[in-house]
């Protein structure tokens, strides 16, 4: 941590702040969630009187959660703003620093703190959290499939495949665009904070909040129907489930203000002189991602919001036998579930190209080219939904567009690889590991791309539809190009972030270890879902034992590689060598800056006269070019 | 050195025109690195071949039990096959970047004296225009074999143009039921075909969403509940095959398998005999 001049300084409290306000932090917002998840649900047992020894209905873990999301907020302090607002008294300078964590030492990371920085570090850990227990649940999956007996229940399988995939979806959407997004992409823009530094702060704790429901559900009879939770199956499943939406309600209302912040920042925040030509690619990619968020999450809202309803209140809007539609549910679901992709993809394609300048000293080939490929893919990825309903019988002719719209999106894809790879062209390479991790991000991307083109044609789909291998495929784009991609991101900021080195020695074993590993689960996986196993089957039958077998020691390589890298990652936070404050001599704004990075960024904020991509000698062919093409004869 | 210049003819000054096409290719192929590169993309071409060869082979864990699944395993084939030169050749860039055109360690920040090239309009109109016409040639063999393989379903592929024949498939927590209306409505939880006839499923589910797959016949749809969906095929190969359910449908999903039974003409009789109708 970055506290060793800071920790002296005693905090400043300001005289106006109620006492209690000052000593609000996670620990009191535990309390006052379990506090609000007790009393709501002793109440809400009164009032479902019928219900008062069924202890779990659906209703009584309704109001509780509520409870629990309230008190949590309440005792994180993320209401004493809007109280104190609506009492007619807004914070003054004083108050407004001391919630930025000024003077506060390690504690500010556990408080409502508005710091960017702060954020973004607090994000790195939530992250880091949920991917942890997405990544526990995917080695007892792979321990069950890769034996021929029984080990869990059936049903505490299904449950521990639909938390794995929820639990992973979530954490790689906040992997990037959360601690990279809130701690860098303000600095990089030459910003002091972001545009709505509250609103940060309540995006993270939101986060924090939305995941006790999610573990919670684990021992209330778990979501039992892969991360889509579709209906009416889902109905059957036990209260558990209401863990899940709400899970997904309350993520969903921190994406929105963690959207809005980010575009707010962006678009209105860049440094003077940073014209859209001279920002960066990153930025670019993560405005993106959260503008694709910001449309697209509410339908996942709406879709666990009606199964709430049809759960608690007696509605049917996916009940079949009482007038209700299963592609109602879908088609709501899909027209998230698809641009989520995109928005967990982009930031890591995006921290890639942004990082790879760095280590090649080369400008980014085309800069236009890539924003052209970012923004093809934003606008086809609210069309292309329906091609996870091919084989679902809702009106088999809409696989005509739908397959055109998704073959489509492989043109601007195509395009920011080109951009990859033409930076790359005739460069001598500074081997470190943030660039060594892209090589394998655009390997990964290129398998999980033309396997992508195979499930994106109906004839193809036919047989690769809901089998293990689409299971390999989207594994391919999400964890082997934006985890990966990710994973270059937090070692490339990690000086900035945490004002120390990255252990690459160690770090280097844990990630080849994790590539590795990750590609013997997955070419096993594409084998078995190629033979006809289908996906989130609790055994399989002989058949398939081999390709799962391998797949299980596979994925026991990968969670060796990232326990290995994990530790990388925590001993070099604790006593890693110091870094300087530019060690990659990088021309981003954020590492203009000191380290560590001083609360309002910039001693004087930094005026922009060119891109961020002056790297390079002039090219010697484009010289000879010139020469023989010169009008004047050279003397 | 200054013998030669007294010696040889003066050279001719520079002119402002470009150089010709055909010479700019040739410089460009000269190069040292492209030749390598060339090689290298060859090679990750070709691997994948053999990859296209295994995919389609093993689909389903068997040669083709109908045309409509053996047109889903040339769509394959053709698939892997045509993005194959685009993999190989950014596989053989980033393999070259890595090992080929040279490589630095070292903490301090190196001064690589690498071109600064910014875009090269060339370049990209070529890929764009490959790219453009790789994916043209993709949704158009999609959309022809998508209308072949629905032609295959509705029975177009039958020899004799025979008449098809309903079966009734309904999925319910955990087992797959047949029944067949044209012959007195008998059911079965086994699914027996006649050879060589077209079959048309009408697939509904009575509880939550299952996927109704013939593996190798490569039939796939889901049963929905309240409604009834339509596949269709016409088995060409004897035998038996597996059903599984392809939807994750609650506690017991991986168990929800049966057989499909194709039969010749004689058996098939015999097995309606068997179950009481007489033809």
């Amino acid at each position: 941590m970055t506290t060793t001049t800071e920790t002296v300084a005693t905090p400043v409290y300001p005289k106006n702040f109620l006492r209690c306000i000052r000593r609000q932090n996670v620990f009191t917002a535990f309390a006052g969630g379990i506090v609000g998840f007790v009393v709501m649900r002793i109440l809400a047992s009164l009032f479902f009187r019928g219900e008062f020894w069924h202890g779990d209905s659906n209703r009584i873990v309704t109001v509780a959660f509520i409870g629990w999301g309230v008190g949590f907020m309440a005792g994180i302090g993320a209401f004493n703003g809007v109280f104190r607002w609506f009492a007619g008294k807004d914070l003054d300078h004083a108050e407004a620093e001391y919630m930025a964590g000024k003077d506060l030492g390690v504690k500010r990371y556990f408080r409502y703190t508005t710091d960017h920085k702060v954020v973004g570090i607090q994000y790195l850990v939530v992250a880091m959290v949920i991917l942890a227990i997405g990544g526990t649940l995917a080695m007892l999956i792979r321990t069950q499939l890769g034996i021929s007996m029984e080990l869990f229940n059936p049903n505490t399988y299904n449950s521990f495949v639909g938390t794995h995939g929820v639990a992973m979806v979530v954490g790689m959407i906040v992997v990037v665009t959360g601690p990279i997004g809130n701690f860098i992409v303000p600095m990089m823009v030459g910003a002091r904070d972001m545009a709505f530094p509250r609103l940060n702060a309540l995006s993270l704790w939101l986060v924090v909040a939305a995941l006790i429901p999610l573990v919670m559900s684990l021992f209330m009879g778990g979501i039992r129907d892969g991360w889509t939770v579709y209906q009416p199956l889902a109905i059957q499943a036990p209260p558990g489930a209401v863990g899940y939406i709400f899970f997904i309600v309350i993520f969903a209302i921190s994406t929105a203000v963690s959207s809005v912040n980010l575009l707010v920042t962006i678009i209105r925040m860049r440094a003077r002189g940073m014209t859209w030509s001279r920002t960066p690619i990153f930025v670019y990619s993560v405005a993106a991602s959260v503008g694709l968020a910001l449309p697209f999450f509410p339908f996942y809202m709406y879709s666990q919001l009606l199964a709430l309803s049809d759960r608690t209140l007696s509605t049917s809007f996916f009940i079949p036998e009482r007038g209700g539609s299963v592609w109602l549910y879908e088609h709501i679901f899909w027209i998230l579930g698809h641009p989520e992709v995109y928005v967990i993809v982009l930031p890591a394609i995006g921290a890639c190209m942004e990082i790879m300048v760095v280590f090649l000293r080369k400008p980014l080939f085309s800069f236009r080219t890539a924003v052209v490929g970012i923004a093809g893919i934003v606008a086809l990825a609210g069309l292309v939904w329906a091609h996870h309903m091919f084989m679902t019988g809702w009106a088999p002719l809409a696989g005509y567009p739908f397959m055109i719209s998704t073959e489509m999106i492989s043109i601007p894809l195509s395009l920011i690889v080109l951009v990859m790879i033409g930076t790359m062209w005739r460069g001598k390479v500074w081997t470190r590991l943030p660039m060594m991790i892209i090589y394998a991000v655009v390997f990964n991307k290129i398998i999980g791309g033309l396997t992508g083109i195979f499930l994106s044609d109906v004839p193809a789909d036919m047989h690769f539809h809901g089998s293990m291998f689409v299971t390999a495929h989207f594994h391919y784009m999400l964890m082997g190009t934006g985890l990966f991609g990710a994973m270059a991101a937090v070692v490339f900021w990690f000086p900035k972030m945490t004002g120390r080195m990255f252990d690459e020695r160690v770090g280097s074993i844990g990630f080849w270890t994790a590539f590795v590993g990750f590609q013997i689960t997955f070419m096993g996986m594409f084998a078995a879902g190629n033979l006809g196993m289908p996906r989130r089957v609790f055994q399989s039958s002989e058949l398939f034992l081999l390709s799962n077998q391998i797949s299980t020691v596979g994925a026991y390589t990968i969670g060796v590689g990232m326990l290995i890298f994990l530790a990388a990652l925590i001993s070099s936070w604790k006593s890693g060598v110091i870094a300087s404050s530019n060690p990659w001599g990088s021309q981003t704004l954020e590492w203009q800056t000191p380290t560590p990075v001083p609360l309002e960024n910039f001693p004087v904020l930094p005026v922009v006269t060119s891109d961020p991509y002056q790297y390079g000698v002039p090219d010697p062919y484009q010289v000879e070019r010139d020469l023989e093409t010169q009008k004047e004869p050279v003397a | 050195m200054s013998q030669d210049l007294e010696t040889s003819p003066p050279p001719e000054p520079p002119t402002n025109r470009p150089l010709p096409p055909g010479d700019r290719l040739g410089t460009f192929l000269a190069r040292p690195y492209v030749k390598h590169i060339a090689i290298i993309w060859v090679i990750c071409t070709l691997i994948w071949i053999p990859i296209a060869y295994w995919l389609s082979d093993n689909m389903g864990a068997g040669p083709a039990a109908s045309k409509l699944m053996g047109a889903l395993k040339e769509t394959v084939f053709v698939f892997t096959l045509v993005s194959a030169p685009l993999m190989g050749f950014v596989l053989a860039v980033i393999l070259y970047s890595w090992l080929g055109w040279g490589r630095v360690s070292g903490d301090e920040v190196p001064d690589l004296k690498n071109p600064a090239i910014k875009g090269n309009p060339i370049a990209i109109t070529i890929w764009t225009i490959v790219v453009s016409f790789l994916a043209f040639f993709l949704v158009t063999w999609g959309i022809v074999e998508y209308t072949v393989v629905n032609n295959y379903a509705a029975g177009s592929d039958n020899p004799e143009k025979l008449e098809p024949l309903e079966v009734h498939v309904t999925g319910q927590q955990w087992i797959w039921s047949f029944s067949y209306p044209e012959q007195n409505g008998i059911s079965s939880e086994t699914l027996f075909l006649p050879h060589n006839r077209p079959v048309v499923f009408k697939v509904t589910s009575e509880d939550v969403i299952h996927n109704f797959w013939i593996v190798p016949m490569g039939v796939k749809i889901d049963a929905n509940p309240g409604e009834v969906t339509l596949a269709g095929v016409t088995p060409d190969t004897l035998g038996s095959f597996p059903i599984r359910c392809a939807e994750l449908c609650g506690m017991h999903h991986a168990f929800m398998q049966t057989q499909a039974v194709v039969l010749d003409k004689a058996d098939w009789n015999s097995w309606l005999a068997s179950m009481g109708v007489t033809s």
